[in-house]
């Protein structure tokens, strides 16, 4: 009770001893104030700080509402970009993935397939190039790629069964993109490339005789094609290119009619290549040391056994032979498929109905959804960081600030 | 205060309240500044014990404050609380920049005045101040916001970010302390 009254007496005494503010200092301050604080130091008035300050000064409701309307300005503005860059007429895809798988594989598949529609004879340089693949294989020395294979030549595995041994040579695709092509100087890449196009009904078959005097001009060779007429009319065709030439051959395609899409892949196959091609010299050693033992075998059973061995090494090598020719003609020719469907373009005429209008909104909304993606990507972790370390200064300071007062 | 201040451009801006929830998130600056100014530098002063680093860290809290006006948020706490709580960063800052607690700066003729006139308020007040010198800054500071700015112990509490009954408590404490340096200037 008594220490209470005390603490009222001694709070009494502090608030007689309040200290007081000037009268001079009051009304410069309420100058000041009345003046809205205006900024003293050149510094301080130059329009970035200004900007600063104002945008320090927003509450955080505006602020957000200020980076929301940003960022979506930001990813329409990016969505119209990108999209209008892709809209071309001939809309090109090209990815490096994986080759697309085709039905190339179907070798012995007679040329002239039929589809349920008028057959369409292929020009006789097609033809002539349509020989069974499977035949072909030993006889595929690329025609370009031959010549440029021996000035080149990176491995030539030797050959002791009276042959003059198989080059592998780094492939001279023409890929549009220069980059690409030095890149695979020292790789083995093997190529393949889907191209779509759109004909009017009545084109399919000039169209597809377009294609075979390309695949001719190529010297590529026809795998499979069909061919159909009429008003659902289309075409398909499996081709072999070589790689040296596929760029040309690519363009010829898409000159024929409008390409709904195009599509390239490549695979990088070197490393099969070269370890084929090692299992084949170790093969071919073991068949040499073997004869060398033969000849020099005087027991009747000793040269038996080591006879029965060789045969093995033979087989052995034959087929590792066998492997490092296909994966040469994997690299020296490139695998194309060409579609022709028929309909109607949108160059002719063609009407934009609701379902072009959905393909369209669906495409911006994924371009609109890739964007955001990518930009959350980007800045997600910078926002971390800078909340991070915001937060880090603020504790900080908070510290420092505390022990001023311990001082 | 200037009868214009309020018809002046820089507290028109400040007097703006927007309808709605905007008038919870704004302060009324110039009713704060009005109410709160004397109160600030008591404070700042009670604490620093320099005349012109109180006023300086008084001018500093009033700009940052109107700067900062629109983030107010009444629903973390009364605009005093809010307008002390930047006057406390702003005179810790002041303490920071010096490296050193301040001395009270007390200007030689005021002594001298009031040793002159030997009346009993300025040997209360040379008392007074006597004892807070004797006192840590922490504690300084829990005497400046409750008896030289007016704080309740709730309003305490949220500057100094403790609770009510702590505050309470560190005062009662500092109080004590104060009564015996005190004594012990007597």
């Amino acid at each position: 009770m008594e220490r209470s009254s005390e603490h009222n007496d001694l709070a009494t005494a502090l608030a007689e001893v309040r200290p007081a503010p000037r009268d001079a200092f009051t009304q410069e301050l309420d100058k000041r104030v009345a003046a809205g604080f205006p900024r003293r130091s050149r510094l301080d008035g130059s329009p970035l700080a200004g900007f600063a300050a104002r945008i320090r000064g927003l509450p955080p409701r505006r602020l957000l509402f200020a980076g929301s309307a940003t960022a979506l300005a930001a990813i329409a503005v990016a969505t119209v970009v990108i999209a209008s860059s892709g809209s071309t007429p001939q809309r090109v895809q090209i990815a490096l993935d994986r080759p697309i798988p085709t039905e190339a594989n179907r070798v012995d598949r007679p040329a002239h397939a039929q589809a349920g529609g008028a057959r369409v004879d292929r020009p006789a340089h097609a033809q002539a190039g349509g020989v069974q693949y499977a035949e072909a294989i030993p006889q595929v020395a690329a025609p370009e790629s031959s010549a440029s294979s021996h000035a080149a030549g990176v491995l030539v595995v030797p050959s002791t069964e009276g042959e003059s041994g198989v080059e592998y040579s780094p492939s001279h695709g023409s890929l549009n993109a220069g980059g690409l092509a030095d890149l695979s100087r020292n790789r083995k890449i093997e190529r393949s490339a889907e191209i779509d196009l759109l004909a009017n009904p009545a084109d399919i078959a000039d169209d597809s005789a377009k294609v075979f005097a390309a695949v001719h001009d190529a010297n590529g060779i026809v795998l499979h094609s069909t061919t159909s007429s009429g008003r659902n009319g289309a075409a398909r065709f499996e081709l072999l290119i070589p790689s040296a030439r596929l760029g040309d051959a690519l363009a010829a395609f898409s000159s024929i009619d409008e390409v709904r899409s195009r599509h390239e892949a490549t695979d990088d196959i070197t490393k099969p290549t070269v370890t084929t091609g090692e299992e084949l010299q170790d093969t071919q050693a073991r068949v040499d040391s073997l004869l060398a033992q033969l000849s020099g075998a005087e027991v009747e059973s000793e040269r038996e056994a080591i006879a029965a061995e060789l045969r093995s090494e033979r087989g052995q090598a034959a087929r590792l032979r066998n492997q490092l020719a296909r994966l040469h003609q994997r690299t020296t020719y490139s695998r194309v498929l060409v579609r022709i469907q028929s309909g109607s373009s949108i160059e002719s005429g063609g009407t934009w109905g609701i379902s072009d209008a959905f393909h369209d909104a669906g495409h911006i909304l994924g371009i609109a959804a890739g964007v955001t993606l990518v930009g959350l990507a980007v800045i997600a972790p910078l926002a971390l960081l800078c909340l991070l370390a915001w937060l880090a200064q603020r504790l900080w300071l908070r510290s420092r600030r505390e022990r001023a007062l311990d001082a | 205060m200037d009868p214009q201040l309020a018809r002046s451009k820089g507290m028109s801006e400040a007097l703006v309240t927007d309808a709605g929830a905007e008038e919870r998130t704004t302060v009324d600056f110039e009713r704060l500044y009005r109410s709160s100014h004397d109160d600030v530098y008591a404070y700042a002063a009670g604490l620093l014990r320099d005349q012109a680093a109180a006023e300086d860290v008084t001018a500093a809290a009033f700009e940052r404050a109107y700067r900062k006006r629109s983030r107010f948020n009444a629903d973390r706490g009364s605009a005093r609380a809010w307008l002390f709580g930047i006057a406390r960063n702003a005179a810790l800052d002041e303490l920071r920049r010096r490296g050193r607690q301040a001395e009270l700066n007390t200007d030689p003729a005021d002594s001298a005045s009031l040793l002159d006139r030997g009346d009993q308020r300025s040997e209360l007040r040379l008392l007074l101040d006597a004892a807070l010198g004797k006192l840590e800054a922490r504690e300084r500071e829990l005497i400046a916001l409750k008896f030289f700015a007016g704080l309740s112990n709730g309003e305490i509490a949220g500057v100094l970010g403790i609770s009510e009954s702590n505050a309470g408590t560190k005062l009662h404490r500092t109080m004590d302390k104060l009564r015996e340096a005190c004594d012990g200037a007597l």
